[in-house]
């Protein structure tokens, strides 16, 4: 605010560009160095962890996808989804269902298992386009509580749709294959390390993920993500500014679909088997943790938040006889499980009390633009003014 | 820019519950004119604007501006028409960026979808500079060139305001109401934002609505204005002409007063 106006007005249209300010491309950034030291720790990982690592780390980049889902719906576009785990299930069953032979007796249409994924997951979007026009409509708690319901109805049909679903037993998941690359335990040995499923997997795994990070990043930083964050801090403002509401509330739920059918998908390889339980209120509220903890509306916060969640239960089965507190499951004391649950739930309230934004700010708060102290930010709204 | 159309407001009625907010309000707003619209508090001022806008949908009476009937249009549909706003209270996200704040007013004028944005398709990064750089054209003119990179909460207030007009501005429209758009602000900031909203008029030569309650910037601004009063109109002219209205004298300060502010 230093020039003045009288200047600047007449200049008007006819103003020349400014130079944007474009980093030079060398030397690198020292956190381009770090995304290089990171990449390549995390390729060679299989080499060094033993299965059970292995799988842990495949359960958190699935979660990572799915909490990237539903933090574009959640945390970009203000949309409250309790649903979430619906959506996985939708893929998980969805890939076993297109990808089975009929061998064991329930219901599989055989197709080739890539294609049977990418179905899955286009039925997991379908699953939450049907669900949109509830979603273009609801809002807040209100569009919670329906998402809710779905829980419950996915509940239900898993149970009960026993040639589908193979009931309480649940159904095995068949290995994914493609193009004769079979990501099973058939020997593979590479570098002196035989590589089963996990360590194939593994691959799959961060190439998935690092493309829905992209590509989330992309919509994020671009007109659809500026569009999803005016509706959730200034709704009415979004459709006065031309965006049609309604409309980008179905799309957000939609694309946080297909990421939870993508996350079920690759559960469903891990686990290789699917069992309904899993898929249970429990799950969501997983997700909407990962979200608060890792940091709303962004993609490395969803990811850093699911690792934590999905990781801390396994940390601590692993290491329980170190840890003080925590017993091995079915001894009396604190299962591993619940002490996790116990210690993420104290981290959403921490996280909601000291560090609003989420562990990722903890990364960003250093590289963010100063705030300027010379200049006081009279009558800021806070998130919540939107309408008097 | 193609031609600006005029606003015609006839017999515009709006209802809450039994309150009746606006009733049988008409103004005309003629083409590259800016029209005040004036009024003590609960007037109605507001509520005219959020149908004009299509956040409220009026009872009866109708709204067109040129040859397009503007009530029960969905806001979107009106802003794709070319009607922008500003509102009386910020709606700018604090913690997103001026220049990603203006580049939102190039929604309707921009095509990039979420498969598009996703893949960074060469078509979504030529349309982002493209915009970028009228965004970065639109900022100076109101005077915000060198906070396109800061996020829009660690602005003064007045600041914010501005960048608020600008990204109405953004949208180019053909007609942009601003609600209070030198409210809360200081006589420096005043004199600014007058001077922006003069420089819009002459320069781009589209149709302003504006509620103010600063009646030396209505005076300055203004072609025409419109008084409310209980959501009735009760004057409308020249502002010299609404000024000594006996009505709006009373309306503003009551029945023995002489002088309005």
């Amino acid at each position: 605010m230093s020039d003045a106006p009288g200047t600047t007005v007449v200049a008007g249209r006819g103003a020349p560009p400014a130079k944007t300010a474009l980093r030079p491309a060398w030397p690198p950034r020292p956190r381009t160095y770090l995304w290089i030291a990171g990449s390549v720790l995390l390729l060679a990982l299989p080499f060094y962890l033993d299965r059970f690592w292995l799988q842990a780390g495949l359960f958190a980049m699935a979660a990572a996808i799915g909490a990237i889902g539903i933090n574009m719906l959640t945390g970009s576009t203000g949309q409250l989804s309790m649903g979430h785990a619906f959506f996985l299930a939708v893929g998980a069953y969805g890939y076993c269902a297109f990808a089975g032979d009929g061998g064991d007796e329930l219901t599989g249409l055989g197709l080739p298992t890539a294609v049977a994924a990418v179905l899955a997951v286009a039925l997991a979007g379908l699953a939450g386009g049907l669900f949109s026009p509830i979603a273009g409509r609801l809002r807040g708690a209100y569009l919670g509580i329906a998402t809710l319901a779905l829980i419950f109805i996915g509940q239900h049909v898993l149970f009960n749709a026993h040639d589908l679903t193979g009931g309480f037993n649940g159904r095995d998941v068949p290995p994914l294959n493609i193009l004769g690359f079979r990501f099973d335990d058939s020997e593979l040995v590479v570098a002196a390390i035989p590589f089963g499923s996990a360590e194939k997997l593994w691959y799959a795994g961060l190439v998935l993920l690092a493309g829905c990070a992209l590509f989330a990043r992309g919509v994020l930083r671009g007109r659809p993500g500026r569009a999803m964050n005016v509706i959730r801090d200034h709704r009415i403002a979004a459709g006065v500014m031309g965006v049609p509401v309604a409309r980008y509330r179905a799309a957000a739920f939609v694309l946080s679909s297909m990421y939870a059918g993508l996350a079920g998908v690759l559960l469903a390889l891990v686990f290789q088997r699917t069992v309904p339980d899993y898929f249970g209120m429990v799950l969501s509220l997983e997700y909407l943790a990962m979200i608060v903890i890792g940091g709303l509306g962004s993609v490395a916060g969803a990811v850093v938040g699911a690792a934590f969640v999905s990781l801390l239960p396994q940390v601590l089965t692993r290491y329980s006889d170190a840890l003080p507190l925590v017993a091995e499951s079915g001894t009396g004391g604190v299962a591993p499980g619940e002490a996790a649950r116990y210690l993420y739930g104290a981290a959403v309230v921490a996280v909601v009390l000291f560090l609003p934004g989420g562990l990722i700010r903890l990364v960003t708060r250093r590289t963010a633009p100063p705030k300027h102290p010379d200049k006081p930010t009279p009558g800021t709204p806070g998130p919540s003014g939107e309408e008097r | 820019m193609t031609a600006v159309p005029a606003l015609e407001v006839t017999g515009l009625t709006v209802r809450f519950a039994g309150l009746t907010a606006l009733d049988a309000v008409d103004f005309r707003v003629a083409p590259g004119t800016v029209h005040a619209v004036i009024g003590p508090n609960g007037a109605g001022k507001s509520t005219c604007f959020n149908v004009l806008s299509g956040v409220y949908r009026a009872a009866s009476g109708s709204v067109r501006l040129g040859d397009e009937e503007l009530t029960g249009l969905p806001p979107h549909r009106i802003a794709a028409l070319g009607v922008a706003r500003t509102f009386q209270n910020l709606a700018l996200p604090p913690t997103a960026t001026v220049a990603d704040s203006l580049l939102l007013g190039r929604h309707r004028l921009t095509r990039t979808g979420f498969v598009a944005a996703g893949l960074r398709l060469p078509s979504a990064l030529r349309e982002e500079r493209r915009h970028r750089e009228r965004v970065r054209e639109i900022a100076q003119f109101v005077g915000l060139g060198d906070a396109l990179d800061r996020p829009a909460g660690s602005l003064p207030y007045g600041a914010q305001k501005l960048a608020e007009l600008a990204r109405a501005l953004c949208m180019e429209p053909s007609l942009l109401l601003l609600d209070e758009p030198v409210a809360g602000m200081t006589a420096d900031e005043r004199r600014r934002t007058a001077a922006v909203i003069a420089g819009v008029r002459d320069s781009l030569g589209i149709s302003i609505v504006l509620v103010e309650h600063d009646m030396g910037v209505v005076m300055r601004l203004a072609d025409t204005v419109t008084v409310l009063d209980f959501g009735r109109r009760i004057a409308d002219g020249t502002p010299a002409a609404v000024q000594n209205d006996p009505a709006v004298v009373r309306a503003y300060l009551g029945e023995d007063a002489e002088e309005p502010s």
